[in-house]
């Protein structure tokens, strides 16, 4: 039997989708060294994300972490090493294991600031099937996260779609398995 | 010691709501894909994830290439956006696409345009569309960001 034989695409949306992860706290504050290497890969020379000394003549009187919904999502949950990342994959069967993220959505609510200490909150919104050129079976993921700050005001929502997919090794497997 | 400009670049007045108009072009910047980038990609997202910077890995799924990442991409269009916005603008809401790839030998180029204006709560919103490109594929990461000005007086 394949391995798309053996996935209910619909027995997992029933069971996965509205899937809560709890509340995760991340493990260090919004540190300014982070900021400082997020800036530097795409040359952000920007002083509000690294300059102690002019963000806190600024109205908003400290060091800002760049808008990222990524880089907001490091500091509430991710935390510098080990690096884990998509926690809401491993929940989710799905036939291949090799992901891809296709889009992201970032709402902001209020600024953060270095200093500040992020949670975060995660939700399997939508789970379907929905074939690429390498996968007829590849299994898409929509997951909403809510991060807050050390007040528990909500600073941002995520929507992030991830597409899984086989390797083209495992799709020609499971077709030889099939037809044997 | 490098002074403040030689460090950070010149700081440019602050624009202000009554200051744009739609078709207005935000001036972006261009980055080479090069073996140092994907590095700083590694280090700036920390995203260990073999597909952005294993080429073997990246094969054996299908992919040519490694590719930039999301939170790389990311960081490249919020920062059209905020250098643009300066200080006191307030970037709302970034939506972006992953529909091509930016690989190893592309440059990189992230662009952005002023599509509307208007007054909401009581706020100067600016909708922005924000992109990456490159001569290889053409929009590779298309986006959309909406952002509040400063007003003057």
């Amino acid at each position: 039997m394949s391995v798309a034989e053996r996935y209910d695409i619909e027995a997992v949306r029933r069971q996965y989708i509205g899937t809560e992860i709890p509340q995760a706290r991340g493990r260090y504050p919004v540190e300014h060294d982070a900021i400082r290497r997020h800036c530097h890969m795409v040359d952000d020379n920007n002083p509000l994300f690294l300059d102690p000394e002019y963000a806190k003549a600024t109205e908003h009187g400290a060091v800002l972490c760049p808008p990222s919904g990524w880089l907001a999502l490091y500091f509430a949950s991710l935390g510098p090493w080990p690096a884990v990342f998509e926690p809401v994959l491993p929940i989710v069967p799905t036939p291949g294991k090799r992901i891809v993220n296709m889009s992201q959505e970032v709402e902001w609510s209020a600024r953060i600031k270095a200093g500040d200490h992020l949670s975060v909150r995660r939700r399997v919104a939508d789970i379907f099937q929905k074939g690429i050129s390498i996968d007829r079976e590849a299994v898409w993921i929509v997951a909403e996260a809510i991060i807050t700050n050390q007040r528990g005001e909500t600073v941002c929502a995520i929507r992030n779609t991830l597409l899984t997919h086989r390797t083209p090794e495992e799709v020609a497997a499971a077709a030889e398995e099939a037809t044997a | 010691m490098a002074s403040h400009e030689a460090r950070y670049g010149v700081r440019k007045a602050q624009i202000h709501w009554e200051d744009v108009e739609a078709g207005a072009e935000l001036a972006g910047f261009e980055l080479e894909i090069k073996p140092r980038r994907v590095f700083l990609q590694v280090s700036g997202s920390q995203d260990w994830y073999p597909v952005h910077h294993d080429p073997a890995f990246a094969r054996k799924a299908g992919h040519e290439d490694v590719f930039m990442n999301t939170g790389f991409l990311q960081a490249a269009l919020v920062r059209v956006v905020t250098d643009w916005m300066g200080d006191a603008g307030f970037l709302r809401k970034l939506s972006f696409e992953m529909r091509r790839q930016q690989r190893p030998g592309d440059t990189m180029v992230c662009r952005g345009r002023v599509t509307d204006r208007y007054r909401k709560d009581g706020e100067g919103w600016v909708e922005l569309d924000v992109w990456a490109e490159n001569e290889r594929e053409g929009v590779t990461t298309p986006g959309k960001a909406w952002v509040v000005l400063p007003s003057r007086g």
